[in-house]
């Protein structure tokens, strides 16, 4: 039903993208690390687009893992997970999350919000928290329950001490945690508001702590691809905030990062890192998403300017000044990847040569032909810094043809055993990544 | 005598093409971004319109309420038509080039084409009657 009423836009787009040039996207690989190509800025009658359909994974299907890891489903069914975080006692909780819901403002986001769909990105989320236990040292966790419900567009979540901290679309709340406990009884405490409706265009709102629990960062995201919704609905985003964790005070500690969807600690350096999702309909290649650390008061260009000092033409009216100081990312990951998870590593447990580096999801988008992303990367770190190029960890997610997909990658995190969990949101699974050999 | 059914509409479908230039520069002049957004709404809803009016137009000759095409008036209606729907996908753009400057060029050139077909009466056909406007 879904393709019958998408044909005619379809055959629209494939009428229009004919009269366009510059519309296929070249290897990604030529915008991996510190200075990634950056072609000429397009404007299109239609924007490259490839819209595969989603079509969730059969029984016994699975993505693929690289030489020497195996995959595993921890948990089915489940309601768009979004973010994962192992608790000390190897709890692993799973946020079921989607979009609070955007109204369509121009005749455009009619037409958004049906791609949206057919690419299985507009499913209801389950608004709530997941619980998953194995108690019996098995790989499977033979236990799940709800653990918070009732919850706004949750996204990021982080312990510190006896406080799990939950990152709703509007608000940050405080819950008080037991070890062992197996539901939240007790209502949350609102730590601190963020800025969420009208439109809540990136509604995400990622969120780690300091190693020494003082301090919480939140990713905000853009409130609009480019402005298009006006600058006065963009106050406050596409920001890092920096929260103090008690009392909740709260400063700007970073802007001009269109969409911070995750943010985490170096665990050497203890330098805060960031992946953001950067800015559409400018072409196949561009703009690079990224992975940088994040300097305190520092800009990194949204909207006005991308990877430095590219200015946007699309931004009235522009800010020089603001340019003038915008920051270089640290790292390109290739153009509309969408990284939605960063997870240090913490070790060797899957393999050596992952001992030091950064596992990054890749939800992969629509706004590219052909499609990138919809994989799980890491990218090696030396002296605290991205280098090298990434390498595939999970992929499969893309069905053979390019044109399905059965899942999209979004929220990481280590298993007690330092094995990879995967958040897929598209196909409504965990999934388990862990070493062939060791016994783990 | 029957009154051609198509005309109205015609006229309709272009007042809204016109009043897409006139959003189109309050947004060139102000950069406040409702003002694309009406554009955007006034020229999907204009072509919507023009496409009603030509469904009738059909129906008009089908039925005998139009005589044969005014030639003049279709092509200047035609034409704006066309250019704006060129004009939805510059408006689909996002922010300052959805409408500077091809977004607002456009819309002017259709306006133009449009104020003469206003000027002409609106009506694509003849008047059967006497083979003259109606």
């Amino acid at each position: 039903m879904r393709t019958t009423s998408l044909r005619p836009i379809a055959a629209l787009i494939s009428f229009v993208a004919l009269a366009a040039c510059g519309s296929k996207g070249g290897d990604p690989a030529r915008q991996y690390g510190a200075d990634p190509y950056l072609p000429e800025p397009h404007d299109y009658l239609l924007p490259p687009m490839s819209v595969p359909k989603a079509i969730g994974w059969n029984s016994g299907e699975m993505p693929t893992a690289s030489a020497g890891l195996k995959v595993e489903a921890l948990a089915t069914e489940l309601e768009h997970p979004r973010t994962l975080y192992t608790l000390p006692n190897g709890d692993i909780l799973v946020v079921e999350s989607n979009s609070p819901g955007t109204e369509a403002y121009r005749p455009k986001d009619f037409i958004a919000g049906k791609v949206k769909a057919r690419a299985g990105a507009a499913a209801r989320g389950g608004n709530r928290i997941t619980l998953l236990r194995d108690a019996d040292g098995g790989d499977k966790p033979e236990f799940r329950t709800v653990f918070i419900d009732h919850l706004h567009s949750p996204y990021g979540i982080v312990l510190v001490g006896d406080t799990l901290y939950v990152a709703n679309t509007d608000a940050i709340l405080a819950f008080n945690y037991q070890p062992g406990m197996t539901r939240v009884t007790s209502p949350g405490v609102r730590l601190t508001d963020l800025p969420a409706g009208p439109i809540d265009h990136h509604w995400t709102k990622s969120m780690t702590a300091s190693a020494d629990g003082s301090k919480l960062y939140v990713g905000v995201g853009s409130n609009s691809n480019i402005t298009e919704n006006g600058m006065a609905v963009e106050e406050g985003r596409a920001a890092i905030y920096e929260v103090d964790r008690l009392t909740g005070a709260k400063r700007v500690f970073a802007f001009g990062t269109r969409n911070p969807t995750s943010v985490a600690f170096e665990p050497q350096t203890h330098q805060l890192f960031a992946v953001v999702n950067e800015r559409d309909e400018i072409g196949p290649d561009l703009v690079p998403d990224y992975l940088t650390s994040i300097r305190e008061g520092g800009f990194y260009g949204w909207p006005y300017s991308y990877w430095g000092s590219h200015v946007d033409v699309r931004v009235h009216p522009q800010r020089p000044d603001l340019v003038a100081q915008a920051i270089k990312p640290d790292y390109g990951l290739s153009s509309h990847v969408a990284p939605l998870g960063l997870l240090f590593s913490e070790g060797q447990h899957l393999s050596p040569a992952f001992a030091n580096g950064a596992f990054i999801s890749e939800h992969g988008s629509w706004d590219r032909s052909p499609l990138n992303g919809y994989q799980v990367i890491f990218v090696s770190f030396v002296n605290g810094r991205p280098a090298g190029k990434p390498i595939s960890v999970v992929t499969g997610f893309l069905g053979r043809d390019n044109e399905t997909v059965h899942g999209r990658p979004v929220g990481l995190a280590l298993d007690r055993s330092g094995a990879l969990l995967v958040a897929d949101d598209a196909g409504n699974t965990v999934w388990r990544v862990s070493a062939t050999q060791s016994g783990t | 005598m029957k009154l051609p059914l198509h005309r109205g509409f015609i006229g309709a479908g272009g007042i809204l093409l016109i009043a897409a230039f006139g959003t189109d520069y309050a947004y060139y002049t102000t950069s406040l971004w409702q003002w694309a957004n009406f554009s955007a709404w006034l020229i999907t809803a204009g072509l919507i319109l023009i496409l009603v009016a030509v469904i009738l137009l059909l129906i008009d000759f089908a039925t005998g309420r139009a005589g044969r095409l005014n030639t003049g008036s279709f092509i200047l209606v035609a034409a704006a038509a066309l250019l704006s729907l060129v004009n939805a996908f510059v408006h689909s753009r996002d922010a300052w080039t959805s409408v500077v400057p091809q977004g607002i060029l456009l819309s002017a050139a259709s306006t133009i084409l449009l104020l003469i077909a206003g000027a002409r009466g609106w009506s694509l056909a003849m008047s059967r009657a006497t083979g003259d406007h109606p």
